[in-house]
């Protein structure tokens, strides 16, 4: 299966700009939980 | 949010942090105040160049994210612990936050009634975006909006200096001292800071309180819009404002309690969850200290700010009481 990458980025960037900036703080928070517990990113310091 | 516009304000954040952090491993500064304390004398010595504007005006988003961030490590069970109380203080404390203001700046000081209303909203709710919500439910002019938003922006500045320090002399505990200042500073970016400045329990309980309080902004904007309904206001009053006026973060940061609370955090996601909102917490700081403007702070009117300082006496002292009789 391939990725349409570009496709990926202009979604992602129409999804940001509808949100309301509450909602923007809640998708930081779940990409960053996102990141910490499927691909173990730790966060030093 | 346009990506290239915000990126030399965020990367203006992101150096405050890492020197904020940097002079705490060096100094023993506490880095939440350092890193208000570059955004302050930056802003207030040098000036910020405007094209730094829309990436510092992120800062109220990383807050928001920490916010979210940081209930992954509480768990329901310490929430209860004394959620009970606080709900207790946050309710006596908003209702007489926001007599005390109306009375004051109607009766005592003859102040126009719609700017001792975006007064008592400041006072009472969550600073500067309770005067904003109110002031579209209650059609206030502009001046009266920048008068108010201005008067709660001084006592932000005062209290972020007085706090600590009376914490410090009275000796108060982490949970006490937290929740006092959750309850009655007025802004959530400098109750957060003082919070976690004081200690790690004092900043989660601070922001839990001021998450309880702010949930009230709905009722608030309710309240008042009904109020002037009958001098003019057009708005259209309904339940729908609740959740419009709701911060919509309180719901990101109840998830990951639930979550946390469920055990599914291991220690070491759970430990890089706290080092990613310390980390948001310290970029919204930076952005925080260059919105303390001497010269914006100078427009305050003598009055309005002397009846908001009644009122932070009263609450301040009033909170402060209650926390240590039933904790």
């Amino acid at each position: 299966m391939t990725i349409d990458h570009r496709g990926l980025v202009v979604a992602a960037r129409a999804y940001w700009s509808r949100l309301e900036r509450d909602w923007q703080s809640v998708t930081v928070g779940a990409l960053i939980v996102a990141l910490t517990v499927t691909l173990e990113i730790r966060i030093p310091w | 949010m346009d990506t290239y516009r915000v990126i030399p304000g965020i990367g203006f954040l992101c150096v405050g942090a890492v020197l904020a952090r940097s002079l705490e491993l060096v100094a023993g500064f506490n880095h939440l105040l350092v890193a208000i304390g570059i955004g302050f004398v930056l802003a207030n010595s040098i000036g910020i160049p405007d094209r730094l504007g829309p990436g510092i005006a992120t800062h109220k988003l990383w807050l928001g994210a920490g916010i979210v961030l940081m209930g992954a490590s509480l768990t329901l069970d310490t929430i209860l612990e004394v959620g009970a109380t606080i709900i207790l203080v946050v309710a006596l404390v908003t209702t007489s936050t926001i007599l005390v203001v109306e009375v004051l700046s109607r009766n005592v000081f003859g102040l126009a009634t719609r700017l001792g209303s975006l007064l008592a909203a400041g006072a009472s709710i969550c600073g500067v975006s309770a005067v904003v919500a109110v002031a579209g439910s209650i059609d206030a002019r502009e001046d009266q909006i920048a008068y108010a938003a201005a008067t709660v922006l001084l006592f932000d500045a005062f209290t972020i200096v007085v706090y600590p320090i009376i914490g410090e002399l009275l000796e108060l505990s982490g949970t006490i001292f937290g929740i006092w200042a959750g309850v009655s500073m007025f802004s959530t970016g400098p109750v957060v800071a003082v919070g976690f400045a004081h200690s790690e329990a004092a900043g989660q309980w601070a922001t839990m309180t001021k998450l309880s309080r702010n949930a009230l902004i709905g009722f608030v904007v309710l309240g008042y819009a009904t109020y002037y309904a009958g001098s003019g206001t057009n708005r259209n009053i309904s339940v729908r404002t609740l959740w419009d006026e709701f911060p919509k973060f309180v719901l990101g940061f109840l998830v990951l309690v639930l979550v946390a609370s469920a055990g599914i955090f291991s220690q070491g996601q759970q430990r890089s969850i706290e080092n990613a909102y310390n980390w948001l917490f310290v970029l919204a700081f930076v952005g925080l200290g260059t919105e303390i403007q001497l010269n914006h702070l100078r427009s305050t009117g003598m009055t309005p700010a002397l009846v908001v300082f009644l009122a932070l006496i009263v609450s301040s002292s009033l909170s402060l009481a209650v926390l240590l009789i039933l904790l």
